[in-house]
């Protein structure tokens, strides 16, 4: 059960990930985006990680995507045109090559060392949401802080970079 | 596997049930409600051979009209988000019952069911996870429509519903550190502690101002007065769902009333002690099962004898008012109450004071679920009064209250918890 709900999530969000740079209109991205990040809180959600998954809809599909299609949606994403040339022999070929190498240095590396494959038994209480807090709140506590740091930052330039140029506070 | 995807199947139904059915009722309740605060006398008209049952047929007219209606849609819509939006509200709606407790457990035998469909551990964050996908339905039906006043009323609506959400968050997260845990089924179990043997442990009395918060919040998310921005009549026509029409509208409409019952139950589940009955713990029900049981009965019977001698007064006082099928109503009402009542009173003649332990344990476990229902109808309730009642903010009002006011007194309310508790455990 958990292995077909895996490689279906794993699918869906697959197929997500091509509608997002295949097609014209921006709105239709951000819903093919927010169809392959449902898919990857499914593939969490295969693989014993509720916290996570759900972690990965709220604040992915439920918050980030949903301010993602209000702008796109406010300032009327552009609609590409149809593309009028044929596509070159070798447009497939760079498609096609260096996935397939990525796969393939992925596997091999996986193979040499020896990282414990996909099992269905979990440790006890693994993706929980106690367990979480425990690794967040104390073994990596001091990168959590620095990252809601980053972010912190990030807020204040965004706000230094959306003001009116005259009205800045230090001019 | 089978039996357990058969007792999920079951729950499902049984919600499902309950959440169609409320549909029905609180829709004649809006009207009627609305009715009755405005002193009007509300839906009376549609019948099924004269029985009118106070306008309770009328949401079974709505249905056929609805379903037979012609379904205009925009030319210029995006045609498959146009069709997806509305389906998308109500799976939302449907999908976060299934963590919502309506009871604790039900012993038939030697097995016992936990009475919520999945218990997980995660709980109260899959309701906020799934509840904030409810958004794209809104956001997205009013662009695909591609109208001027659904394109506003999207917008309004996606941008309430984020602002709020963070409100709704920091108002439960209070709620966890009290009660120490995101699974649904151990804040309820919580709530049927006493403090100081006497005042029951419910939500709204550990956490008053986060049960204010999460309270408009929840208001906001499930876009009723006083946050109806997204479908304000007076400025954008019907908001984000103008341009629908037949069946597609109905699933707005029905998803927004399933969103108030899943509200209610939330509100219920959470702050006002879910099952529990207040200062009635499960033993002394389960002990005193019989004599309630028979206590009900007999109250039940004569109750409704009474109101079937009301009716049969009614009846002969109404007599040649209509002159047509209408008159039959009164009497066929009181019939039914006092068959009813006969049959309430004479079940005595089954000895329900023996109910054994048995039958006890099953007695008080649908005593809960009638506790649960009680309280979500009260809730239901209080959404359409408040509608009725209240006037409705203005846009710049909307966002002040939920950044200035709501979201500040939200990281307040966290940390003042948070202390306290560190106070006590210390």
């Amino acid at each position: 059960m958990e292995t077909f709900l895996f490689y279906f999530c794993g699918a869906v969000m697959l197929l997500g990930a091509v509608g997002t740079v295949a097609s014209r209109s921006a709105v239709s991205a951000a819903c093919w985006l927010i169809l392959s990040l449902l898919g990857l809180a499914g593939v969490f959600a295969a693989v014993a990680a509720p916290f996570l998954a759900v972690m990965q809809v709220l604040v992915y599909a439920g918050a980030v995507m949903v301010l993602f299609l209000f702008v796109i949606m406010m300032l009327e994403g552009p609609v590409l045109e149809g593309e009028t040339r044929r596509p070159r022999f070798w447009v497939p070929v760079a498609a096609v090559v260096p996935a397939a190498v990525i796969l393939i240095a992925a596997v091999v590396w996986v193979r040499r060392a020896a990282l414990p494959g996909f099992s269905s038994a979990a440790p006890e209480g693994f993706g929980q949401p106690m367990r979480m807090a425990e690794l967040l709140m104390g073994k990596y506590l001091f990168a959590f802080e620095l990252i809601s740091i980053v972010l912190l930052v990030a807020l204040i330039g965004a706000l230094a970079l959306g003001r009116n140029e005259r009205k800045l506070p230090w001019k | 596997m089978l039996p357990v995807i058969l007792e999920a199947l079951l729950k499902i139904i049984f919600f499902f049930i309950l959440i169609m059915g409320f549909v029905v009722v609180l829709i004649w309740g809006e009207r009627k409600g609305s009715a009755f605060i405005q002193d009007r006398t509300g839906p009376n008209r549609a019948s099924i051979g004269g029985i009118r049952l106070a306008g309770l047929v009328h949401p079974v007219a709505d249905v056929f009209k609805l379903l037979f209606k012609e379904d205009v849609a925009p030319s210029q819509r995006h045609p498959f988000l146009y069709a997806f939006a509305p389906w998308l509200g109500m799976v939302v709606a449907m999908t976060t019952y299934t963590v919502i407790p309506f009871g604790d457990f039900l012993q038939i035998g030697d097995k016992v069911y936990p009475m919520v469909v999945a218990d997980l551990e995660i709980g109260m964050l899959f309701v906020l996870a799934i509840s904030s996908l409810a958004t794209y339905g809104i956001a997205l039906g009013g662009w695909a429509s591609n109208s001027k006043y659904t394109f506003l009323g999207s917008m309004r609506a996606t941008a309430q519903m984020v602002s709020y959400e963070i409100t709704m968050g920091l108002a439960l997260m209070g709620l966890f550190l009290v009660f120490g845990s995101l699974r649904l089924t151990d804040i309820v179990g919580g709530q049927g502690e006493l403090i100081w043997g006497w005042l029951p442990k419910w939500g709204v009395v550990v956490q008053p101002l986060g049960f204010l918060l999460f309270m408009g919040a929840i208001y906001a998310e499930t876009n009723r007065t006083p946050f109806d921005m997204s479908e304000r009549d007076s400025e954008i026509v019907a908001g984000y769902h103008t341009e629908y029409s037949s069946m597609k509208f109905a699933l707005f409409f029905m998803a927004e009333y399933a969103h108030m019952v899943v509200a209610a139950a939330l509100i219920a589940t959470l702050y006002f002690g879910g099952y529990q009955i207040p200062w009635l713990p499960r033993p002394v029900l389960e002990g005193h099962a019989g004599p309630i049981l028979t206590g009900l009965l007999v109250a039940g019977g004569l109750c409704s004898i009474w109101i079937g001698t009301l009716y049969f007064r009614r009846a002969r006082r109404e007599k040649g008012w209509y002159n047509d099928a209408r008159e039959r109503e009164p009497g066929v009402l009181g019939t039914a109450a006092v068959v009813g009542g006969l049959v309430m009173l004479g079940s005595l003649l089954l000895q329900p004071w023996n109910i054994g332990a048995g039958g006890g344990s099953i007695f008080v476990s649908l005593i809960q679920t009638g506790a649960f229902i009680g309280k979500l109808v009260f809730f239901a309730w209080l959404f359409i009064w408040v509608r009725w009642t209240v006037p409705s903010f203005r846009y710049d009002q909307v966002m002040h209250l939920g950044w200035k006011i709501m979201l500040p007194a939200g990281l307040v309310n966290l940390v003042v918890t948070a202390l306290w508790l560190a106070a006590v455990h210390r």
